[in-house]
């Protein structure tokens, strides 16, 4: 008997099984719920999609985006600006992933892990979200891109707040057009350029160059190259906009000199440059929101010398991402260490509850500070001396531009990154557009637009 | 004015109905809590009621169970230090008749008062037993003999009363027919019906087994009439329909509850019938191979006019029967031939029919019944190769099958395929909460199988998750129970027997859950008490027969009263 009722011990054994089968299945209760839940086939959140009965989401002033009315999903009147905000906000079904009622859907359609989707009132209604993102200035930032191409993002570098994040090619949620998936005309419209596309960087690139140079040549100063219009390194031919003469590092920056910065990207090496675009944060993924930024890329390992100066000027295989732009405009503004960029200002529930809080934070530091109020100086240089400050009144702005060439038929990408040194109007960009040719007169115009109504608006 | 007042009330109402809902799995888990405690305190005293004494030393050896083994080997109940003794010498086992013991093939044979045991003879108080070169002399314990243990559970605090518990069981179902009466749009007087149907059944079985039969526990019934009400409301709420099926189903599952107890009464009879058991269940597979109709895949059905039955519901409880055994038994019949044999033809049956679900429980079953009888982890282990292999072969020449498992972990990108059921379950049961949607309000039972393989979700959906997981516990509380006991049985083949319906119960239920839940691949079978299937229904009742049985309260008060 005693035998027999230690061998029933084996009954442990499946009780134990068991235990763990349910920690299984709770575990991913609780972890994944909100996702279990926000189905477009679960008829307590359906109707025509799964934000039937969803909160609101607004902008920062209160102006509402999106909301549910007799279980339809309601898009902003004014279609500019439901086109101007379709990215941040997301779809209707959830298409653009990185959008805010795709993310935070088991949220916005009123899910959680204690009452599901149900209500022990019998009145269900999501939590609210507000954007620290402008509807007005992205309208404006919409509008000047003009339906090229691009994205367009804009953040204060003080609060973190995100001001604006512009994407192209777009569409109308509230008419989401029949041939979406067919029609090239909407390639990567699911697709928030700012925060997940990474282009040629062109001569935007160059901070990055010049930071190496600061942190590594002591006559970085002194310093002089001559531009004879194009340079030949290993048989490979490099060309300039114009004949530059003697110029040192600050001229070139500003002039945006091929020849200076391909020389100095060769002779800084494979190996510094590397380091000073690791510091700057290329290589590496960013999360604004818990969202994952694409990668800005440099990678010169084993490169031929022709290669090495090609990085050096923004081009060979160099990648960035707009988002990490902006972040790096916002590091060298702040001594090196930028504020961590967010655009949830809150999310609260229908009983008043704050579920999140956007709050000011620092993020990890990329540049080094001295060398940032180096950057800073030149930075100001190129617009004092070459863009023209009228461009940006009263603001003192530092900026570079970029114009990256794309190869395949296509035009260069224009690229404008930069922000305000001044305290009063704390604000940081990058704004590219797709084929626009010269950054400053593509790009340029939409910086300047955004910038000025910004500080008009005192955001 | 009037239409406020009345929107001020609907709102009232639904918060009630909500807080009924919170308050439900609370009364069940207290329920569970104290019917485990019941049967814990409830049980005998581990106090031997007869000794042996050693005639030359005359040491008292205490004996602790219905029935023992004694033998040279360690682990036998009675060690008996003597090296003529076999390893397994005898067994002395208590019957209603008084003590027996019974020679287990020893070399040198037992003896009462001389006489020898072939093999089997009676013991009375005073006749010395001989075994090898050693005496024992069967004594009555006296008071002081030894001492008495005191243990957490064997305290002198009152034990739960059934009554209390059968009434708050009963409490929680009017909270259930509350949730469907008023959890609609107007009253709704139809669930009454079930619930009356229900209260009837529950009570009826208490009044006749504790006031005509005398029985002292009703724990087992109290846990089984928590999770059927739960099962029958919810189908109510579903198809009233459903409901009045399971009604019937569960009324013919007590009935076979009440007559496996007395027939598993005398231990005599259950060994002459067990042969023909295990028969009468091959001849019901050949049946169902040859008249089965095939169901959704699984060829696993039999028309009988009006009603379809499920055979392999049934065989359940022949399995059991084939694989216990008493301990003179074990010790004789060591090998598992038999056994094997049988759990080759049942388990190959219902491969036959597709039915791989049912087919892994009777293997999980083969497995905690062939280790209970052997203690042989080398079985085991081999038997498992085997089925490793088995499946193996099976993948190989059958790829098809590995289609059904395709979406196992993968639900998501198979939500309208072979992942439909899976994804519909977790989705609902997120959408519920921890209190649930309320009875009758949910989508799941319109999904295929709804109340029957997801019926777990549609708890989840409609109850919450916290019932769920109380269900669950009462499962594993079963499990639990049987093992704690395992050795207070009144023989080792009620402890084999509930252990293994025990086991096997809470396996089906672990694939039900974990199948419908995406842990394990989704077989489809019923959960225990709750799913709606009649055969089912029936046959968790009989299971629930064996751990009743080996409740030695269960016949202790049976006898009291004749």
């Amino acid at each position: 008997m005693k035998t027999t009722g230690g061998r029933a011990g084996i009954l442990y054994l499946m009780i134990l099984g068991f235990f763990v089968g349910l920690g299984v299945f709770l575990f991913g209760f609780v972890k994944d719920g909100g996702a279990w839940a926000m189905q477009p086939f679960n008829k307590y959140a359906s109707g025509d999609s799964q934000l039937t009965t969803a909160g609101d989401v607004l902008d920062r002033s209160g102006v509402v985006l999106a909301k549910s009315e007799n279980g339809k999903r309601v898009y902003s009147s004014d279609e500019t600006i439901r086109r101007a905000m379709l990215h941040a906000v997301g779809d209707t079904n959830g298409y653009i992933s990185t959008g805010v009622q795709y993310r935070y859907r088991s949220e916005i359609g009123g899910y959680n892990p204690i009452t599901g989707l149900t209500s022990p009132t019998g009145k269900k209604q999501g939590s609210d979200i507000t954007l620290t993102l402008s509807s007005e200035l992205s309208k404006l930032a919409y509008n000047k891109l003009d339906g090229r191409r691009g994205a367009v993002a804009m953040y204060n570098y003080k609060t973190g707040e995100m001001l604006v994040m512009v994407s192209t090619p777009d569409f109308d949620p509230a008419n989401v057009p029949k041939d979406i998936d067919t029609n090239s005309k909407y390639e990567g419209a699911y697709l928030n350029k700012v925060l997940s596309a990474s282009y040629t960087p062109g001569s935007i690139f160059k901070i990055v160059t010049t930071a190496a140079a600061i942190e590594t040549l002591s006559d970085w100063d002194t310093k002089t190259f001559t531009c004879k219009g194009s340079t030949t390194i290993n048989g490979n031919k490099i060309t300039c906009d114009g004949v530059h003469g003697t110029i040192n590092i600050k001229q070139a920056l500003a002039k945006s000199c091929n020849v200076a910065f391909a020389q100095l990207a060769v002779e800084l090496g494979e190996e510094k440059m590397t380091a000073e675009a690791n510091t700057m944060g290329f290589n590496r993924s960013f999360s604004v929101d818990g969202i994952d930024t694409s990668k800005s890329k440099y990678d010169v390992k084993g490169a031929e010398k022709q290669a090495l100066a090609w990085s050096g000027i923004g081009q060979h295989t160099d990648m960035t991402n707009p988002y990490h732009m902006m972040l790096l405009m916002g590091a060298i503004a702040n001594d090196g260490t930028p504020v961590q960029p967010y655009f949830i200002k809150q999310i609260k529930n229908s009983l008043g509850i704050v579920q999140q809080q956007g709050k000011t934070e620092l993020g990890t530091q990329l540049v080094k500070p001295t060398t940032a109020q180096t950057l800073e100086q030149l930075m100001r240089n190129n617009v004092t001396s070459d863009y023209g400050d009228d461009m940006f009144p009263g603001m003192s702005v530092c900026a570079k531009t970029g114009t990256a060439e794309v190869g395949g038929g296509k035009k260069p990408n224009g690229w404008m990154i930069g922000f305000s040194s001044d305290p009063t109007t704390p604000y940081a960009f990058a704004v590219v557009v797709e084929e626009g040719n010269y950054g400053r007169t593509s790009a340029g115009p939409i910086a300047k637009a955004i910038m000025t109504q910004a500080k008009k608006l005192g955001l | 004015m009037l239409a406020q007042i009345m929107e001020f009330l609907g709102t009232a109402l639904t918060v009630i109905l909500f807080a009924l809902r919170v308050l439900i799995p609370v009364l069940s888990l207290v329920v569970l809590w104290r019917c485990f405690v019941s049967l814990r305190r409830g049980r005998r005293r581990e106090d031997p009621v007869i000794l042996l004494e050693e005639m030359t030393t005359h040491v008292k050896i205490p004996v602790l169970y219905w029935e023992n083994s004694m033998g040279r080997s360690r682990s036998c109940d009675i060690v008996l230090p003597d090296n003529t003794a076999s390893r397994d010498h005898a067994v002395l086992m208590r019957r209603e008749a008084g003590w027996l013991i019974t020679d287990t093939n020893s070399k040198a044979g037992t003896f009462v008062n001389g006489t020898k045991a072939a093999p089997t003879l009676s013991v009375m108080p005073g006749d010395v037993i001989a075994m090898g070169s050693t005496a024992l002399m069967l004594k009555r314990t006296n008071e002081g003999d030894f001492k008495k243990k005191r243990t957490l559970f064997q305290s002198n605090r009152r034990l739960p009363s059934p009554l209390g518990l059968m009434s708050m069981v009963f409490l929680i179902q009017i909270f259930l027919a509350a949730q469907l009466c008023f959890g609609g749009e107007a009253f709704a007087w139809q669930p009454l019906i079930p619930f009356g149907a229900l209260t009837v059944l529950e009570w009826g079985l208490y009044y006749y087994f504790m006031r005509v039969r005398n029985h002292v526990s009703f724990e087992l019934e109290t846990i089984g009439f928590l999770l059927s009400g739960i099962g029958i409301m919810l189908l109510a709420g579903a198809d009233v329909k459903l409901a009045y099926t399971q009604l019937a189903a569960m009324a013919g599952g007590i009935i076979l509850f009440c007559m496996l107890i007395s027939f598993m009464g005398d231990l005599d009879r259950v060994t002459k019938w067990r042969i023909a058991i295990g028969l009468f269940a091959v001849a019901l597979f050949a049946v169902n191979l040859a008249f089965g109709v095939a169901s959704h895949g699984a060829k696993n059905w039999i028309n009988l006019g009006p009603i379809t039955v499920q055979p392999s519901e049934f065989i359940k409880i022949a399995f059991v029967f084939a694989g216990a055994s008493t301990l003179d038994r074990l010790q004789t019949a060591k090998n598992l031939t038999e056994f094997l044999v049988f759990s080759g033809i049942c388990i190959g049956s219902l491969f036959l029919m597709k039915d791989f679900g049912t087919a892994s429980i009777f293997f999980i079953t083969f497995l905690l019944i062939s280790f209970m009888r052997s203690g042989s982890l080398r079985t085991v282990i081999l038997a498992c190769s085997a089925a490793a292999l088995g499946a193996f072969m099976i993948l190989q020449f059958k790829p098809y099958i590995a289609d059904r498992f395709a979406a196992w972990r993968h639900v998501w990108e198979y939500s309208d395929g072979t992942g439909y059921q899976q994804t519909r379950v977790l989705s609902y049961t997120a959408s519920g909460g921890l209190f649930g949607a309320g009875m009758g309000e949910g989508y799941l039972k319109n999904v295929f199988a709804g109340t029957s393989d997801l019926m777990f979700g549609m708890i989840c959906e409609e109850l919450g998750m916290v019932l769920a997981v109380v269900v669950t516990l009462c499962i594993v509380m079963l499990a639990l129970y049987t093992k704690l006991d395992a050795t207070r049985s009144r023989s080792t083949f009620y402890s084999i027997a509930a252990c293994s319906a025990a086991g096997m119960l809470l396996f089906q239920a672990a694939l039900n859950i974990f199948g419908a839940t995406d842990v394990l691949p989704l077989t489809g079978v019923t959960l225990p008490f709750l799913s709606a299937g009649g055969s089912s229904m029936v046959s968790v009742w009989g299971l629930l027969a064996f751990m009743k049985a080996s409740d030695e309260r269960t016949y202790a008060a049976r006898r009291k009263s004749t």
